[in-house]
């Protein structure tokens, strides 16, 4: 674990979002600092997907600051944010099915295409994923949903991001894979990328970050250390309402 | 000074307007178009105005015709100009020389009414001379081209707003080339001729325009009257339902495949009548009167009038009409003379009237990019919120109008109502529903619950028909219903909400909740054109229970009850969802997260109202993840994960179960 | 003679047309693929493409009254058409993409359909002002030579041309999208445009590249037409359309080997149905194809995804 967090990467600041008449997101702040895994916590309809989406610039905020590195991006085109380097994994893997491994890859290297450094990016994400090297001319469609979030990860990784954020891991996993994820999510926070984790499975996340947020119903209502989450008992509450204490 | 004064008794004499109900509107309104209508061909004093005024009124038949095809039921149909030309050639084969086949006593109960003669050849086998009354060949003309409408509707019925049109399209551009070649039936590029015209009590319309006029009144008159009176009953919200959402009216009880044939049919009707009007007036058909462009003008009509208004679609069609007829020539002439003024060769050459279709395309066009809705959109009053309205504090309603529910349910839970066994549905590999076997009684209110992706919704899509299960049974009271078609489920008595409301966003509250009402109203076609007593009862009684209906809600919904949903808030649209879905009178309601979006107070209420349907003997199904909430209110909780029912009991047992925990939270982590 | 170098000679007659059909309807399948609409429009391209060319020939001062040409004059004029023609006609898919669709965007339904139609409508209609309704002579640039099959089959030098060009077309085009990164992306998109966007990809600039492909492809068409028919009016969008978009449905809409099969399938059909059936029902043939497989194999032949119910 880190001593001391480094600075603020992404600054997420009082947002609110709206789906058509539904008030989404209601006033959320977190901050995210450099060499961090910090997790965002909630069951459903907590709008914690819809905080991923904001930050990528797939659903504007009605109100509120979104920042990275200091520069505001709140209102900037994906594709520009992308640049900047935050690189997704999103939820439910979104590869492109009928491309191969590979050009899934080098689609993840597209904002740095011109750039020297596509042959140790690749080494690096096959030596986090050997599997991936093994099926390199297979079709990302026929993959399994394991080895697709592989996939989506790696892509992710391909142009060496400063912010990783990832969108519900392990959603639809084994939960032996589910391991194996976010074993990987821990390796590669040591290898230097911070990480941002979205995520449903408390023990999970929690196990592996830092910190975390706990979003309910679209407010923050909990946050701190992952030890001081894990042993709230408020947490079991927010996902399950009042009742038993936590096991932990 | 007095221009100004000029235009506020125009704006008061607007607003007074406006104040009026629609009724009243119509009222004064309908004897005095027709009174117009009547006098024109004497006001004009011209027999080339009338004339082109008679040739007017087939293209208003035809827009209307197409109206009901793509206005009301939302189906883009780009050959329409198909059933223009079957009632043209059905009543031009029928009723000239084209067809002469040998005679037999087949054809002598048709003589004998005299539609048909016996020509005696020297020399040859006798042939059939047809001269078929144009009166009765209005009306077969009509069934000829619904026949055709609903055959090629049908191929159509699956397949999703473009590929229809073009499927559409591809019925279009096959009749006028079996028209073009089909020269024994059509007389192939050259046409019919000689077609006989209409005779009325011995006077023979010939080639006056006059008689002609006054017949395209009639039809079009009879045309607007049917497509009101449609648009406002029973059949004209099922078709508005389809147009909005196909899925959530099948969810009401909407027959879409009915329905959707049921306006090809009438659509293709009202196209046969323009046809048959058209070609007894000009005598002759070629099959160049019938081509895709032809169809491109229809859509411009309507387009131009707006989808679904009947007055816009008359008016545009009438400008069309004349802009083809009179306007582009005067004004080419005009644009000649500015021409010759400024010494513009190119202006005094210019022809518009050519360029037809050219301004054809630029309505198009400009019509989608800026302006969707029409010129001339369908009337609707909304009645504005008086101040007291707005101000007013939210009251809450009472469910003691729900006097339908069955008393001998409510208390407590009976017999098994709705009966799951081993259920399987599998989306490309993954079991979204996988082996589900659960029992819920009559008078219940069990909740379902799981993390993210357990198969909820797939679950309520199951029950009520939107899936088809892959295997096992699902039976309400007894009878299987697993696999049936959502409409015919509703009539079994289960009503659903959807998760991100599925409302009919253009109609109004009252509307949406008429539909609800759909599937125990019983108008038809018929009904809804003449209005009988019985008709008009059951509409009043409808309305009645719609108003009931929003009681429930206090007065969140009643002063907004004409104003179109897609402008309500989020909470009101929840709201006109589920009082949508009472309608139905269901024995069984499902509820998929309906306190999605409500602040802590608007939840409270909700779950009241969701407990007085159980205890009004409502059975009911909950999806939430309110837990805290749904804990409070259900008598049983039924936990999903990944497709399988991993745990069932009291709320209490739920909330304890280590293995719901774990589905939630996840399993705790060795330490790292 | 012998029916088999008849129905031969149909075999030839039915590539060479498939080739332009393929064209036509590898543009429209593009565009299908990326945006999921039916663009109407193409087809009028198509047509005006074909004045563009004639306009372009008689800047070089090749009129319908010259005489064909050989050797490097032929190559050379050839290769000056197709390039002028080829952008011109791109030019002007992305102006249609800008002004009429860009606005419609995020719209659903039939709307964006409809405008494509009412462009095809204006397009057509200026052309009909501009040149007048009757059919346009197309200057026979290349020379009538023929080489016999089988009997009283033969190939001609147009037909060649129109093949080799066609394959030319069509190789550099799969280079282009399955090799390049740009290709990557314009699949990648088609597939999951948000995901491309989240990679970083300008979807907006993707989508204009591909109309800009599509739309001078089908100027490639619409050489063809002119070379091989010599005659072009402000009508033939629609007959050639209305085929070229069957082979685009019947191979699978959104498929780019799927149009070149449908393109060869429907030309086959066109000139064996010809033979058999008779030229004047041809239509009604290709017509019914067209509703048979929307109804009963919306992905056709090659296509992966089946158009859903809404």
């Amino acid at each position: 674990m880190r001593t001391s967090p480094g600075a603020v990467l992404l600054d997420f600041r009082d947002v609110h979002t709206h789906y058509g008449a539904l008030h989404v997101l209601k006033g959320v702040s977190y901050e995210i600092r450099e060499g961090e895994i910090v997790s965002l916590l909630g069951g459903n309809a907590s709008g914690k997907s819809t905080t991923m989406k904001t930050v990528l610039g797939l659903v504007r905020p009605s109100e509120g600051t979104i920042s990275f590195r200091g520069e505001p991006i709140h209102a900037l085109r994906t594709s520009d944010i992308v640049k900047r380097g935050i690189a997704p994994v999103p939820e439910g893997r979104r590869v492109f099915p009928r491309m191969t491994i590979l050009e899934n890859l080098e689609m993840g290297r597209y904002t740095r295409r011109t750039e020297p450094g596509w042959d140790e990016e690749l080494d690096r994400v096959f030596g986090l994923f050997p599997v991936l090297r093994e099926r390199r001319h297979q079709l990302a469609g026929t993959m399994s949903g394991g080895e697709q979030q592989m996939l989506a990860i790696g892509r992710a990784l391909m142009t060496r991001p400063t912010l990783l954020c990832m969108d519900e891991p392990s959603m639809g996993l084994a939960p032996r894979l589910v391991e194996e994820v976010f074993d990987i999510i821990r390796a590669i926070n040591e290898q230097g990328t911070t990480i941002f984790v979205i995520e449903q499975n408390v023990n999970m996340a929690l196990s592996v970050a830092h910190r975390g947020y706990v979003l309910q119903m679209g407010e923050v209502v909990l946050t701190g250390s992952a030890g001081e989450l894990l042993e709230n008992p408020l947490i079991q509450k927010a996902y399950l309402g009042s009742g038993t204490a936590a096991t932990a | 000074m007095s221009a100004l004064g000029g235009r506020l008794a125009a704006r008061l004499g607007l607003e007074r307007w406006r104040a009026l109900p629609i009724s009243r509107r119509r009222q004064i309104l309908t004897p005095a178009l027709l009174g117009i209508g009547l006098l024109f061909p004497f006001a004009s004093g011209n027999a080339g105005t009338v004339d082109a005024a008679a040739n007017a009124f087939t293209y208003v038949l035809l827009a209307l015709g197409l109206n009901i095809v793509v206005g009301f039921a939302g189906l883009l149909d780009l050959g329409y100009a198909a059933f223009f030309a079957i009632g043209a050639y059905g009543y031009g084969i029928s009723a000239s020389g084209q067809l002469k086949p040998a005679w037999s006593s087949l054809w002598a109960p048709l003589e004998w009414v005299g539609q048909v003669t016996r020509l005696v050849v020297p020399g040859q086998a006798d042939t059939v001379q047809f001269h078929f009354t144009f009166w009765p060949m209005l009306a077969v003309s009509a069934i000829i081209c619904a026949i055709f409408g609903m055959l090629f509707g049908a191929p159509t019925l699956r397949l999703r707003g473009d590929y229809l049109a073009i499927v559409t399209l591809g019925f279009g551009e096959i009749v006028p080339v079996v028209a073009r070649n089909w020269d024994g039936l059509t007389n192939g590029a050259q046409g019919l001729g000689g077609i006989r015209t209409p005779r009325l009590f011995g006077f023979d319309f010939g080639f006056s325009p006059y008689p002609y006029y006054f017949l395209g009144l009639g039809l079009v008159a009879a045309a607007v009257w049917i497509s009101i009176r449609l648009q406002e009953s029973r059949v004209g919200r099922a078709w508005m339902a389809i147009r909005e959402d196909e899925l959530a009216a099948g969810a009401m009880g909407v027959n879409h495949v009915y329905y959707k044939l049921l306006a090809f049919a009438m659509g293709a009707a009202v196209g046969g009548l323009g046809g048959t009007f058209y070609v007894a007036k000009l005598t002759t058909a070629t099959p160049d009167m019938f081509t895709f462009p032809v169809s491109v003008m229809i859509l411009v009509m309507v387009v131009l009038g707006g989808l679904g208004s009947i007055r816009g679609v008359v008016l545009a069609a009438l400008f069309v009409a004349f802009l083809q007829s009179v306007i582009l020539q005067d004004l080419t002439e005009y644009v000649h003379a500015v021409g010759r003024l400024v010494g513009s060769p190119f202006l005094q050459r210019v022809e518009l009237v050519t360029s037809l279709e050219l301004i054809f395309g630029l309505i198009l066009v400009l019509m989608m990019i800026f302006r969707r809705e029409g010129l001339w959109p369908a009337v609707r009053t909304v009645s504005a919120l008086t101040r007291e309205q707005q101000t007013a504090a939210p009251s809450r309603g009472s469910t003691l109008n729900l006097a339908w529910a069955r008393p001998e349910t409510a208390g407590g839970p009976g017999r098994p109502l709705l009966e799951i066994e081993g259920l399987r549905k599998n989306f490309g590999g993954v079991a979204a529903a996988d082996d589900i076997t659960l029992t819920v009684r009559a008078g219940e209110l069990v909740s379902v619950i799981g993390p993210n992706g357990s198969g909820k919704t797939t679950l309520f899509n199951l029950i009520t028909g939107l899936v088809a299960p892959d295997s096992g049974s699902v039976r309400l009271e007894g009878h299987e219903i697993g696999g049936r078609p959502s409409h015919e489920i509703v009539t079994a008595g289960v009503a659903r909400t959807f998760q991100n409301i599925r409302l009919f966003n253009n109609l109004s509250v009252m509307e949406n909740l008429l539909v609800g009402e759909h599937a125990r109203l019983q108008a038809g076609v018929l009904g809804a054109v003449f209005r009988p007593p019985r008709v008009r009862r059951e509409e009043e009684r409808a309305v009645k229970s719609a108003l009931e209906a929003v009681e429930m809600f206090g007065n969140r919904l009643l002063p907004r009850i004409d104003h179109p949903v897609y402008g309500l808030s989020y909470a009101n649209r929840r709201r006109t969802e589920i009082a949508r879905a009472i309608m139905t009178r269901p024995k069984l309601l499902l509820l998929d997260e309906p306190a999605a979006g409500m602040n802590p107070a608007e939840t409270l209420e909700l779950m009241d109202l969701i407990r007085a349907f159980r205890d009004l003997g409502i059975t009911i199904v909950l999806i939430e993840h309110k837990l805290d909430v749904v804990m409070d209110v259900s008598d049983r909780v039924v936990v999903l994960d990944h497709g399988v029912k991993i745990a069932e009991g009291t709320p209490a047992q739920v909330r304890s179960d280590d293995r719901v925990i774990e589905a939630y939270l996840g399993r705790p982590r060795r330490a790292a | 003679m012998s029916g088999l170098d008849v129905f031969l000679q149909q075999i030839v007659n039915g590539l060479a047309l498939g080739m332009m059909y393929a064209l036509l309807a590898l543009g429209f399948t593009m565009v299908y693929g990326i945006i999921e609409l039916i663009n109407f429009s193409h087809f009028s391209v198509f047509m005006t493409g074909t004045f563009v060319g004639l306009f372009v020939l008689n800047l070089m001062g090749v009129t319908a009254v010259s005489r064909s040409l050989t050797g490097f004059a032929l190559v050379g004029t050839l290769v000056l058409l197709f390039l002028a023609t080829m952008t011109a006609t791109g030019l002007l898919g992305v102006l249609i993409e800008r002004l009429c669709l860009r606005p419609l965007r995020n719209v659903s339904g039939t709307a964006p359909m409809i405008t494509t139609i009412g462009v095809a409508f204006i397009l057509i209609n200026v052309m009909l002002l501009t040149w007048g309704p009757q059919t346009q002579r197309f200057p026979s640039l290349l020379p009538n030579w023929r080489w016999p099959l089988l009997g009283t089959a033969e190939i001609t030098f147009k037909q060649l041309v129109l093949f080799v060009v066609g394959l030319l077309l069509m190789v550099v085009l799969s280079h282009l999208v399955k090799r390049t990164t740009l290709g990557k992306a314009m699949r990648a998109t088609a597939q999951d445009a948000d995901a491309a966007r989240m990679m970083g990809i300008d979807v907006d600039r993707v989508v204009v590249l591909t109309f800009f492909l599509g739309s001078a492809l089908a100027g490639a068409g619409s050489l063809f037409f002119g070379l091989y028919y010599g005659f072009t009016a402000y009508y033939i969008g629609y007959t050639t359309g209305l085929r070229a978009f069957t082979s685009a449905v019947l191979g699978g809409i959104g498929s780019i080997p799927g149009a070149v099969l449908g393109g060869l399938l429907i030309g086959l059909t066109q000139s064996l149905g010809g033979q058999l059936l008779g030229v004047k029902w041809t239509d009604v043939i290709i017509f019914s194809i067209l509703i048979i497989v929307m109804v009963f194999r919306p992905s056709g032949l090659l296509g992966v995804r089946a158009p859903q119910k809404a």
